[in-house]
């Protein structure tokens, strides 16, 4: 319907021919090209040999600039130095204020400056094949350091992630093993058999030192939570701390015992509570309340485990590679000292720092033109180089532009084609996640590594994104009430905790669990919202809220007692974030996982997602899943051909329901933590944004929107993520655009549905 | 009054008995002393009616619960930033909050009216969702012009670092906490009875000149002075008063006015030709544009009316609040939620709310809120529950609310329907 209207608005300013927008987008175009072309040059430049040379010039030069450099630097400080001895020394140091001191320090330090320059600046060498020679040997040496200890950190940050990532209880292991390191050390092994590889037996102290580390981590961590559990308790039980004014410390003691049981025996944190009371009971006496607040756990904060380097050590080939080093160090040193002989006159500490600013000249760790260009331009200051550096060093730079150039003008050349055909939200997002690729390229982030993160990302989302489509088809529209699927299938993963089960049948069981409880729940939901047409998107968004608040009630009175799900100090109530490394975390995404041209496939999580895809188009296939759509679109017509539409709604919901508790148990397992309480109150939000991102609307969705939308939606977040990270610091860019997408495309699809047709 | 209207009237306002009830259950199992929750509830009265009483208009021109007025609150949010940047203080500090509140509470407001016609019918979630945008558009403010495109001084932004500090003071030299509380503060039971005198004065004034019934007069007298005794008995009047064991409870008196103030102005806007078109509009957009009025100008109007209003009752919120500092990034996050669930707790609907509905609202929300958790602590032994149950209640009650009024528009739709055919008999 809207559509048509917006071909017949839009079709005649298409005939006119060129409008501005055209114009401008095929100006855009032209500058693109010649972007283009520019950026070939440069990268024919940068492979031929008269470049490289003089880039090897540079280098050279580069060197010997950061060797007088320094040397300037270090005669300029040891003035300033002498210069405050001196004025220390004088009677009236004390009586003279900061500023006039600095003025004369930089006076001295500024003549020291411009007679060490005069001596040392711009070194004069006849010949430089010495020096020539034994930079290249060093970069040699270094480059193999490099990668070796490169590739010996991958390896030591796998062996990290996998060990990190498999342990739940680390105080568990050390009190198995005690202080016995090598009994520890087997324990490890255990678990990550690869640690016990001869190759990786240098390894082994550090490893030990980690889960010494850790273990130590997790009981502070443990008491903290104590900690912060008895206070919470004591906040209830007291209420009005103003009675407690005015106690001496022994009496508040006893009277805090009194009214909360759970204090006895905890005398540890008797200061802290002491000092937590006193604070109430003085800001009660002043009128004033203390808030308590439950913190919100996001629902899509994913914790990656970051590899720690500090236990990092080195192997015994790595340990040699580090003496060649040394010893190709020092040849350049006595090279440079030829040159600038006062060079040993140095400290050894001034020396250290000396190269390692030379180290960096030498081997910037790239071959890559444009960092080299770089990095040998940063150190001498000196641009004045020729266009034939200037066009190789910015090659990619150029093509990264002409592109970017080159999309938006195709864009806007074809707007009104592409706007028609995919909508205005789908053509603008997709041309953002096409530059968020150009920006990653950029800030040289690994497209591959981010393309597995996206795929990942994906499959967990996947099915709680497909759980939007069945509410659209049934003519419900956005489902944010989803989110009793959501708990249906978190009763269900604590349901298999509770009983230890792991791995398939775990996973299965908890599935099976949520799908079961998710039916009655998801008939009853539908019934509701049957007598609520026409405002079902508010309904439900407040029905889901209204029902995760209440199971946070449900968390904490449910009957469940193993140890390890609930609260340690209560005795009763769910934690609210479980852990299932112990369990089955990460089977489906390790399930046939493969690796194709560096990209990590998630092949059973990923196999999953299509499989209930397809098993839901072959459902919208079926006469049930055609009369369901045909209510949707058209109640009244469907209902003169004599189909029952609340029955189909109430089909459409309920399913919907049912696939959200799938949803929630995949999405856990991928995540490695299933979160309870507040935590999946936001879920509804993200699946409907994703669904509506792909295209479809709040009246009709297909299965290609769903994964089209996910795909497009995760990807703009994942790289979204990390490109925030590299270009700003301090994080929370990403929150913000992650926020601003998904609320706006809801938006978008609500100005698109409501407007008049309501009233 | 005969059976019928008082069966209707417990139906009409069964959320409201019901909270009552919760309210006085809770009271009394929470076990707190009364002259604290008295004391409580006052301040929190105070602090939060302005902006609750800004929901009225929105939904008199049939918007629903206007869940944007968290974007007044951040109108008002960045007005107190940039007071606090600029160093003034006090009234003229409060003042100058309030301008800027005003300028960027209208501009917003506008925006909001504009892209809320476009979501007829769904201006709840639509406003709720809104909410949710603006909040990111309000972090990349805060986080990352503020301070660098827009230069602030470094009392409010973090040295060294991008983006405005996590809390900001009002107190101290910042001089704005209690800004307009502490102006004049007077005893609880003053005030009250100053209160009483002015509405019994009123009251025979009204009946001297012919307003209103000898009967109405006399009920009126009656009540307050029914009020005014009930704190003669010590048991009542010692919760207010000063005695060994607590300090009197005090009455901001300037912020009490301007609640007064804005009570008065929702009643007498809706006598002008204005608020004439903002009934109109919300009971029927058809009838009133055939009468024409400009639907969607009133409704723009009416959104920016409730928009400033927030803004100002956030400003009003936040210098009376806590120990005078406030959660730059968080503050103005719950503050839709509340409000609507207060006015909704009060009697209101999706359609109808009135002053005394938003204010009775208000306290009985906020007795379940300061007493939930001690409640719960004592009924389960676990104080985590009561803090959950008091986010359940906000939500049920909105929910609670969106459904009744929704079963009720699809009831009438029905009974409307053969409306329709007898009037085409007709």
């Amino acid at each position: 319907m809207s559509l048509s209207v917006e071909n017949k608005h839009t079709d005649p300013e298409s005939k006119k021919g060129l409008s501005g927008r055209r114009i401008f987008g095929f100006v855009l175009l032209g500058i693109a090209a010649v972007l283009i072309v520019l950026a070939v040059i440069g990268y024919i430049m940068a492979g031929s040999g008269k470049s490289v040379a003089s880039l090897d010039d540079m280098r050279t030069q580069a060197v010997l600039h950061a060797a007088s450099d320094g040397l300037v630097d270090s005669i300029v400080a040891q003035a300033r130095q002498d210069k405050l001895k001196e004025l220390r020394g004088a009677k009236d140091f004390r009586s003279r204020g900061q500023d006039a001191i600095n003025a004369e320090l930089d006076a001295a330090g500024d003549a020291a400056r411009a007679e060490a320059e005069a001596l040392y600046a711009n070194p004069t060498v006849e010949d430089r094949t010495g020096l020539f020679n034994s930079i290249e040997s060093l970069e040699s040496a270094l480059r193999a350091f490099g990668t070796l200890k490169e590739s010996e950190r991958g390896r030591y940050s796998e062996l990290y992630v996998k060990l990190v990532d498999s342990i739940g209880d680390w105080t568990d292991l050390t009190g198995k093993a005690g202080d016995d390191d090598e009994k520890l050390f087997s324990l490890l092994t255990d678990i990550v058999p690869e640690l016990g590889n001869a190759d990786n037996a240098h390894l082994k102290p550090a490893f030990i030192r980690l889960c010494r580390d850790m273990s130590d981590k997790e009981h502070a961590r443990e008491e903290a939570e104590i900690r912060s559990g008895l206070v919470s308790a004591m906040a209830g039980a007291v209420g009005d701390f103003s009675a407690l004014e005015g106690l001496d410390d022994d009496a508040l003691w006893e009277e805090l015992i009194r009214k909360v049981p759970e204090i006895e025996g905890n005398e540890r944190f008797r200061d802290d509570l002491l000092a937590e009371a006193k604070r109430r009971a003085a800001a009660a006496a002043s009128g004033e309340t203390v808030e308590e607040t439950v913190k919100d756990e996001g629902a899509d904060t994913v914790y990656e485990t970051q590899t720690d380097y500090t236990y990092f050590a080195a192997s015994d080939q790595l340990k040699k590679l580090e003496e060649d080093n040394e010893a190709a160090f020092g040849a350049l040193w006595g090279e440079l000292v030829t040159v600038i002989p006062d060079l040993n006159n140095l400290s050894s500490k001034l020396q250290k720092s000396m190269r390692t600013s030379i180290e960096d000249i030498v081997w910037p760790g790239s071959d890559d033109f444009a960092t080299r260009y770089a990095t040998y331009t940063g150190e001498t200051g000196d641009k004045g180089i020729g266009f034939s550096m200037k066009l190789p060093a910015s090659a990619e730079k150029l093509l990264v532009g002409g592109i970017a150039l080159m999309l938006l003008g195709l864009v806007l050349v074809g707007w009104n084609f592409l706007t028609s055909r995919f909508g205005v939200p789908r053509t603008i997002i997709t041309l953002f996640f096409l530059y968020l690729c150009l920006a990653a390229v950029l800030y040289d982030i690994s497209l591959p590594m981010m393309m597995g993160d996206i795929l990942v990302r994906m499959g967990m989302y996947g099915i709680l994104v497909l759980a939007m489509m069945p509410g659209i088809q049934s003519g419900i529209g956005l489902n944010m009430g989803m989110t009793i699927g959501c708990i249906a299938g978190l009763l269900g993963v604590v349901m298999s905790l509770q009983f230890n089960m792991t791995g398939f049948p775990g996973l299965i069981f908890a599935c099976l669990v949520g799908m079961v409880v998710a039916v009655p729940l998801g008939i009853a939901y539908s019934k509701l919202l049957n007598r609520m047409k026409g405002s079902e998107m508010t309904i439900s968004t407040y029905v889901g809220f209204s029902f995760v608040a209440l199971m946070c009630i449900g968390w904490m009175m449910l009957p469940f007692n193993n140890p390890k799900i609930i609260w340690l100090l209560s005795g009763h109530g769910l934690r609210v974030t479980h852990s299932l490394l112990n369990s089955y975390a990460h089977i489906l995404d390790g399930f046939l996982a493969f690796e194709v041209l560096g990209v990590k496939v998630p092949t059973g999580l990923l196999l999953v997602f299509l499989l209930c895809c397809f098993v839901m188009w072959l459902f919208s296939r079926s006469r049930t899943g055609i009369a369901m759509t045909a209510a949707g679109s058209n109640p009244r017509f469907a209902e003169a051909s004599g189909i029952s539409v609340d029955r189909m709604r109430t089909i459409g919901t309920t399913l919907s329901t049912v696939i959200a508790a799938v949803g929630i148990v995949i999405y856990s397992q991928a995540f490695g933590y299933a979160q309870l309480y507040n935590a999946p109150r936001q879920l509804g939000f993200i699946a409907a944004s994703a669904i509506l991102i792909g295209g479809a609307t709040v009246r009709k969705a297909r299965v290609g929107h769903v994964i089209f939308g996910v795909f497009l939606f995760e990807g703009v977040l994942v790289l979204g993520q990390q490109i925030a990270n590299s270009a700003v610091a301090g994080g929370g860019l990403s929150e913000v655009m992650r926020i601003m997408i998904s609320n706006g495309i809801i938006l978008y699809a609500l100005t698109q549905s409501g407007g008049a047709s309501r009233e | 009054m005969n059976k019928k209207s008082f069966a209707d009237h417990i139906k009409k306002y069964a959320v409201t008995y019901l909270f009552i009830m919760l309210s006085v259950f809770f009271i009394i199992v929470s076990g707190m002393d009364i002259h604290y929750v008295a004391s409580q509830l006052l301040l929190r009265l105070n602090r939060n009616a302005f902006i609750v009483l800004a929901l009225i208009i929105p939904i008199i021109a049939g918007m629903g619960i206007n869940f944007a007025i968290t974007i007044g609150a951040m109108a008002a949010q960045i007005g107190l930033l940039l007071t606090i940047s600029c160093g003034v203080t006090g009234i003229p500090g409060i003042l100058m909050a309030g301008f800027i509140t005003l300028v960027l509470g209208s501009l917003f407001g506008f925006l909001i009216g504009r892209l809320l016609n476009k979501m007829k019918g769904q201006e709840t979630i639509g406003s709720m969702i809104l909410g949710y945008f603006a909040n990111g558009a309000y972090q990349l403010l805060f986080l990352f012009i503020f301070g660098s495109l827009i230069p602030l001084s470094d009392k409010v932004t973090i040295v060294g670092a991008t983006g405005v500090q996590n809390t900001l003071n009002l107190t101290g030299s910042v001089g704005l906490y209690k800004a307009v509380d502490g102006i004049l503060q007077v005893p609880f039971l003053t005030g009250l009875y100053v209160l009483c005198l002015c509405a019994a004065a009123f009251a025979v004034i009204q009946y001297t000149r012919k307003k209103i019934s000898l009967r109405r007069m006399a009920v009126t007298v009656g009540v307050v002075v029914f009020f005014a005794a009930l704190t003669l008995v010590p048991a009542i009047g010692d919760i207010f008063r000063k005695t060994d064991r607590h300090n009197a409870i005090t009455v901001p008196v300037i912020t009490w006015l301007l609640i007064g103030f804005l009570c008065l102005f929702n009643s007498t806007v809706m006598s002008t030709r204005l608020g004439q078109k903002f009934r109109a509009v919300g009971q029927s957009q058809t009838v009133a544009n055939a009468a024409g009025i400009d639907v969607d100008r009133t409704r723009v109007i009416a959104i920016m009316l409730s928009t400033v209003l927030a803004g100002w009752g956030q400003i009003v919120f936040m210098q009376s609040d806590g120990i005078g500092t406030f959660q730059t990034y968080a503050a103005h996050e719950q503050v839709g939620l509340y409000a609507g669930a207060a006015i909704l707790v009060g009697g209101a609907s999706i359609d109808r709310a009135t002053n005394t509905q938003a204010l009775i609202g208000t306290f009985l929300f906020h007795s379940l809120f300061i007493t939930a958790q001690s409640a719960a602590s004592n009924l389960f032994g676990d104080s985590a529950v009561g803090e959950y149950f008091r986010a359940f209640l906000s939500y049920g009650v909105i929910a609670l609310a969106l459904v009744i009024y929704a079963w009720r528009a699809s009831k009438k739709k029905k009974e409307g329907s053969v409306d329709l055919n007898a009037l085409a008999k007709n």
